[in-house]
């Protein structure tokens, strides 16, 4: 009985010490580049504008040109039901403004489109048969370690000691 | 008949908009609306170039990822554009209107309905901007072999993204087209990114980062060398970029950190705010060379223009890579050819030879070759009329757009 007891304790003290050097895995730090290189498609202050589109100064005036092709039919839909008070999530996409290219391609299909038409998607270039570069994510040399937590790269002691300060795990920027 | 023709060259910066009958100066506006501090009425298209101080401005842009999403947006700017710049009738007028290759359809719908249903032009064509630019190309350059054939690779190094688009007889081959989803935009985005790390935070300054960017980012034809030169901390790529401080100056300027010690008094020297620069001068235009350094699962520049001569019929490589032309914004950038020539040398058979070439105007060129193809009798053939958009609808322009 007292030899379970004290294998749980230790378990538990090895998920502390686990914690205390967590590694991001591969799936994550992938994410984190993707979410980086959309980042890095943004317009400026994206999130700023984001927040104006409510504000209806800065919005160009948009409905008052009489019905645009397809809205004809969608109040008529509506108009079926006037009972309905809660907002479709159509609606409510709508009222958020245009659709970002993100929301179109995904809406468009592609991936089942035939393989042999040429479309948005194959035309992408093939990713490259040669390794990347390595640059340090601190000083941008030429960068032969990685940091084991998070996977950035490092070229020296003084830019790991200067990364994990400021950038480790943070995934900003 | 139409009267005039207009040529416009949407681009996801900047608006290329003239007149093809008139040699006009062609007129280069942001396309997009901003809005500055205090003042109620947006700043659309061209207004903005009368704006003293765009580093106040949010610059709203109606072109995502390279493709017209924001429809109000861009009819804002086009009515804009037509009305005040060209002071066109579009009712009486043809439209040429660049358009990215592969445009999805709500895309192509989109732009569509606007040539059409809010102006109402009476023919429109549209054409991805390559098409154009080596028809510019084959004028200025007649004695190259390739372009009595019409045909070349046109690299087109946009704000949004790079397309190389294989030419052959004026028409694009679609088979051959790629793209690699780097533009201006996001070489500026990173410069920013990494000078906020290592300098001084501008993630708020997009603007005057832009104009950084094309100060001070040069592509290197010798990478592994200038990594090395740049490795000292006075090493001669280091640059400083002096910040307009609102009061004296509205843009900023590049100088050698040596001058800054030699000339200026210690006082000026201490009021005024510098951003230092060494490695990332060339390392973020050579982003586009090897994409994979930013984690960009993508060919570089010189491998993607192999990939896309891959594309076509072998008949076909020798004309093409002989007659490789570089435009858009980014390949500008200084150094960009005799980088490009010196990757793709070794890829390539030595029978075979390259030419990369590129025009005085890498901005504007495109909008010039549309101005040359408005004006000949090809483009009443090709285009589109405003009846024939009513009785076929957009499927039509969409089909025409992906033959050529």
């Amino acid at each position: 009985m007292s030899g379970g007891k004290s294998a749980s304790r230790r378990s538990g003290r090895d998920k502390k010490t686990a914690q205390k050097v967590a590694v991001v895995g591969k799936a994550e730090r992938q994410q984190a580049a993707t979410a980086r290189l959309d980042r890095l498609e943004d317009d400026q202050d994206a999130a700023e504008i984001l927040g104006q589109q409510s504000d209806d100064e800065f919005r160009l005036e948009d409905s008052d040109e009489g019905p645009q092709p397809g809205e004809g039919r969608k109040r008529k839909k509506g108009a079926k039901r006037p009972g309905a008070k809660r907002k479709t999530r159509g609606q409510l996409a709508e009222q958020r403004g245009p659709k970002s290219f993100a929301t179109m391609l995904d809406e468009a299909d592609l991936e089942d489109a035939p393989e042999d038409a040429q479309n948005y998607l194959t035309a992408a270039a093939a990713p490259s048969v040669y390794p990347a570069h390595r640059w340090c994510s601190v000083c941008g040399f030429a960068a032969p370690y990685k940091c084991v937590r998070c996977g950035s790269q490092c070229c020296s002691r003084k830019c790991f000691g200067v990364h994990s300060e400021t950038r480790c795990l943070k995934f900003t920027m | 008949m139409a009267d005039q023709f207009v040529v416009l060259d949407n681009g996801g910066s900047t608006c290329k908009i003239g007149l093809s009958l008139q040699h006009l100066p062609v007129s280069v506006f942001p396309n997009g609306a901003g809005k500055v501090k205090g003042e109620r009425q947006p700043l659309v298209g061209d207004q903005l170039l009368a704006c003293g101080d765009m580093s106040t401005v949010n610059i709203r842009r109606p072109i995502d990822r390279g493709f017209v999403v924001n429809g109000d947006l861009e009819r804002e700017i086009w009515g804009r554009a037509f009305r005040s710049v060209l002071r066109v009738d579009p009712a009486q007028s043809s439209l040429l209107l660049t358009e990215a290759p592969f445009a999805l359809p709500a895309v192509a719908d989109l732009t569509a309905q606007l040539v059409f249903e809010e102006f109402g032009f009476q023919s429109c064509l549209k054409l991805p901007a390559a098409n154009l630019a080596l028809r510019a190309h084959g004028r200025d350059q007649p004695g190259i072999a390739a372009n009595r054939a019409a045909c070349g690779l046109v690299v087109d190094a946009g704000f949004s993204f790079t397309h190389v688009v294989p030419v052959f007889d004026g028409h694009a081959i679609s088979s051959g087209i790629k793209r690699i989803n780097i533009g201006g935009k996001l070489l500026t985005n990173y410069l920013k990114e990494l000078v906020s790390y290592r300098s001084m935070n501008m993630m708020e300054e997009t603007y005057l980062m832009e104009h950084v960017k094309e100060q001070a980012c040069f592509v290197s034809t010798d990478l592994k060398a200038d990594l090395l030169t740049s490795r000292p901390s006075r090493g001669p790529h280091r640059r400083e970029y002096v910040l307009p401080d609102g009061v004296n100056s509205t843009t900023g300027f590049l100088r050698v950190p040596a001058e800054a010690r030699a000339g200026a008094s210690r006082q000026q020297a201490s009021s005024e705010q510098v951003l230092t620069m060494n490695n990332e001068r060339f390392l973020v235009p050579e982003v586009l060379f090897s994409p994979g350094d930013l984690g960009l699962q993508q060919a570089g520049l010189a491998e993607t223009i192999l990939q896309a001569v891959e594309g076509v019929h072998e008949h076909l490589h020798p004309l093409l890579l002989s007659n490789i032309l570089l435009t858009g914004g980014t390949a500008a950038c200084p150094g960009f050819a005799q980088r490009l020539l010196a990757d793709l040398r070794p890829f390539v058979s030595d029978e075979y030879e390259v030419g990369v070439y590129m025009p005085e105007d890498p901005i504007t060129c495109a909008h010039r070759g549309g101005a040359m193809l408005a004006a000949s009798p090809a483009f009443a053939q090709a285009a589109m009329t405003r009846q024939m958009y009513e009785e076929e609808g957009a499927a039509r322009l969409q089909s025409m757009t992906a033959d050529d």
